[in-house]
């Protein structure tokens, strides 16, 4: 056992090239700037965080509210301003530190828009926070002061290896199901609405196709981690990473997700292309000597206890399913902050009752007065929103001077081509069940 | 197995699938032709929405014909005919209803043509004043067909005192020209961009996103439903109100008109489903796409149940049979079964419908994963 770490530490504190850290640092950087740039550009900022008059916070996180307009767009701004410095390494320690809390703020605010890949970032984010990538090639070393070091413990650039392993190899164990393996599905929904295509298009209704793409997507994930870290096939695989991903940003309506992909496994490429890029790099802007040779360090104890809780906590979320009943897909109990990426076709219409405990009349509630079309959308597929939503509607009709109101829904849920049923039991007052990812959410309909 | 092997196997397995898919590809023919796209959309556009913007547009022309004759000659039978000439124009609007987007969005239609209930004090207001900006905000109440519906059938007010108001206030008679001309004008723009631009444009939108033409179709089939269900049934029968029933709520409350113009709406909506032209003709519709792509549900196919359920929720329409506002106080109970029917209608074309074309049911832009 001592043996095994010793060898261990031995292998992660080997004093290797700082340069992938380095290109690492500007790729994220510039990924960061464009993917918020994009986000504002897009007027998302608006329509997800200042024009909906409720949101769905995470259990354990009602707290967190957004700011209204003017303090979202300084946010924002300030998310742009602090990639910016990732990206030049200038006042960075400061910098990843802003980016990481308010990014994962902006997560928090409303579970409408949770996204793998959004998660992605927020933990990226914080190893970011420990990482040092400023020590070399940055405004920091040239304007603060920061000391020169071209040499850090492996240790480091393994955490965002193993945090793209981790995302890979969990993308692939969730494809493990009788849905996407033995029903080609959802595959075989999405791809013929691209039978328009030319010279592609012809095929994309045939099953054959589906199963393909299922298959290969499915082994993809699985075994890509592998391919990357084994040196000798790691350039195959990142061709096959490029290809991949182009693929689904052509397909699949995924945002920046492909090319945070792509960029972000450029880690797994050997030091002569980190090297080589850096060099690059210097040529242009006319720096001397980007890699001087400087003080080698060591990875405190700290950084390790963070870490091994870090890995150990994204081990065990994907698992955690397995401790409730029923089939996850229709539930959604352990779904989230499992690396579930395009994995199923899923689609629902909730109608909501108000009923007055005082007279025993109800209402029908009309979801477009107090919410925003992409949060009703999600909210009529996801128990736990439905639950949120249900809350919400017992506070609004308290004011409104309904007795005791109750709350209950008929949603009808589509699950991979199979036909709408009745998500939760649609006598059940809802407002008064619980949201803890505690208890089991007993009035889910058995599917 | 040592690691190297397991690398090996799994590199070995995914290059066999690489090299094996587009090798076979001769052999693995397509299972089908796929599902022709670009003739749905040309059926829809040449026979149903063209043609029926062509309709409306005929029947705004022929009730401002019959208002000229009656403002020159105002009698009792010039107003009737004028009467029976508006009711064909409201009956064929419903059939345009549902293409609110492109030309029709510009314009938007539903705000300016067909809000109801219509707010009789500002019609009255704006006659008085002799001076109105009909595109003014204050205004969309106030005009369109739920205005003509209230000046031409008024409150307990008889047909000879109807058409007296008319003889006796020519800022009345102004007032319904200007509503006619303004419909007719827009109705006459929305028809000459389908011709002569959009018509292109939408029959060479092929995905199933959110702003294409597919796209389009089946979120404003879904959202002309939901507004069946409740602005046209739900509302006035006191879905919202506690069971409290709201008659002047009803769609053509002063013509009494409400339940026919609901069937109006059922068959226009069922019209875009089929693929039916404004002749009647059966041509490519979403019918032929979900039964393409093999479409199920519980018990045969989804197309074969959700042309059972249009069935069903006509014959509760229809069962409604006579004034919607009287009907909804003196029979809820068959007023409530066409709702429930139109509820379980709209759940096969809200979600299980798009779910099975890969159409996202949203007029919101966003990323998923």
């Amino acid at each position: 056992m001592g043996m095994v770490t010793k060898r261990l530490n031995a292998f992660f504190e080997t004093q290797v090239s700082i340069a992938p850290l380095i290109l690492f640092r500007m790729v994220w950087g510039s990924l960061l700037f464009i993917s918020t740039l994009r986000f504002i550009v897009k007027g998302w900022v608006h329509t997800m965080y200042i024009q909906p008059k409720i949101f769905f916070p995470f259990y354990g996180f009602e707290w967190v509210k957004p700011l209204g307009s003017v303090g979202m767009y300084l946010v924002f701004a300030l998310l742009l301003l602090t990639s910016l410095c990732i990206l030049l390494g200038y006042f960075y320690r400061y910098a990843s530190l802003l980016f990481f809390l308010l990014f994962t703020y902006v997560e928090l605010i409303d579970k409408t828009n949770y996204l793998n890949h959004y998660y992605f970032v927020s933990l990226v984010s914080f190893i970011f926070l420990f990482l040092p990538a400023n020590k070399n090639f940055s405004l920091d070393v040239r304007y603060r002061g920061v000391t020169e070091l071209a040499q850090v413990p492996r240790f480091y650039e393994w955490l965002i290896k193993a945090q793209l392993f981790t995302v890979y190899l969990f993308a692939g164990i969730a494809k493990v199901n009788t849905d996407w393996l033995l029903d080609a599905q959802p595959l075989k929904i999405w791809l013929p609405a691209f039978s328009h295509w030319p010279l592609i298009g012809q095929y994309m209704e045939s099953d054959w196709v589906a199963y393909l793409f299922s298959w290969f997507g499915c082994l993809y994930d699985l075994c890509i981690g592998f391919l990357l870290f084994y040196s000798r096939t790691t350039k195959w695989a990142y061709l096959i990473v490029l290809v991949f991903h182009l693929f689904t940003a052509l397909f699949f309506n995924i945002g920046m997700f492909p090319y945070i992909m792509i960029g972000a496994t450029l880690i797994f490429m050997p030091l002569s292309f980190h090297q080589k890029g850096l060099q690059y790099l210097a040529s242009i802007f006319k720096i001397s000597t980007p890699l001087a040779a400087k003080p080698l360090s060591v990875v405190p104890s700290k950084h390790w206890v963070i870490f091994i809780l870090f890995f150990g906590v994204q081990l065990v979320l994907p698992f955690r399913y397995l401790l409730y009943p029923g089939k996850l897909f229709w539930t959604e109990q352990g779904y989230r902050f499992s690396w579930r990426v395009m994995l199923m076709e899923k689609a629902g219409t909730a109608f909501f009752f108000v009923k007055d405990s005082r007279t025993g009349k109800s209402i029908e509630i009309d979801n477009k007065n107090y919410l925003t079309y992409m949060q009703e959308k999600q909210m009529a597929m996801q128990p736990d929103m439905l639950l949120n939503y249900a809350h919400f509607l017992k506070k609004e009709f308290e004011k409104k001077g309904f007795v005791n109101p109750k709350v209950s829904t008929q949603c009808y849920v589509t699950l991979n081509g199979r036909p709408s049923r009745l998500l939760v039991n649609d006598t059940v007052d809802l407002s008064v069940q619980s949201n803890s990812f505690l208890k089991n959410k007993w009035w889910i309909l058995p599917y | 197995m040592t690691m190297k092997k397991v690398i090996l196997i799994n590199v070995l397995f995914i290059f066999t699938i690489l090299s094996c898919g587009p090798k076979d590809k001769k052999q693995l023919e397509p299972n089908t032709e796929p599902f022709n796209k670009a003739g749905l959309l040309e059926n829809i556009t040449y026979n149903l929405i063209i043609p029926s913007y062509q309709n409306l547009s005929n029947a705004l022309d022929s009730l401002n014909t019959s208002y000229n004759a009656f403002k020159l000659n105002p009698t009792l039978t010039a107003f009737q005919t004028l009467k029976t000439d508006f009711n064909l124009a409201y009956q064929v609007y419903h059939q345009i209803s549902p293409f609110e987007f492109g030309p029709a969005e510009q314009e938007v239609v539903r705000m300016n043509f067909n809000v109801f209930p219509t707010d009789t004090v500002q019609i009255k207001n704006n006659i008085l004043n002799g001076s109105y900006n009909l595109s003014a905000i204050s205004n969309i109440d106030a005009k369109g067909f739920p205005a003509l519906d209230f000046l031409f059938y008024g409150h307990s007010k008889t047909e000879t005192q109807l058409v007296q108001s008319f003889i006796n206030s020519t800022a009345q008679t102004n007032y319904v020209s200007d509503l006619i001309n303004e419909m007719r004008s827009k109705v006459i723009s929305i028809l000459n961009t389908w011709r002569n631009t959009y018509r292109a444009t939408f029959v060479n939108s092929l995905g199933t996103d959110v702003g294409s033409s597919i796209g389009f179709l089946v979120n404003q089939l879904n959202y002309e439903l939901d507004y069946l269900k409740n602005a046209k049934i739900g509302i006035p029968l006191g879905k919202k109100s506690l069971d409290v029933p709201l008659p002047q709520k009803c769609e053509a409350y002063y013509g009494q008109q409400s339940v026919s113009y609901a069937l109006a709406t059922l068959n226009a909506i069922e019209s875009i489903y089929l693929g039916r032209g404004a002749n009647g003709n059966n041509g490519l519709g979403f019918d032929d796409y979900l039964d393409h792509l093999k479409a199920n549900h519980t018990n045969g196919t989804l197309n074969a149940a959700i042309n059972a359920q249009f069935a069903i929720a006509r014959t509760k329409l229809n069962a409604i049979n006579g004034n919607l506002a009287n009907q909804i106080t003196a029979n809820p109970t068959l007023v409530n079964t066409a709702y429930v029917e139109l509820v379980k209608l709209l759940v096969l074309l809200k979600t299980d419908m798009p779910s099975h074309l890969g159409v996202i049911i949203t007029y919101q832009d966003g990323d998923g994963d």
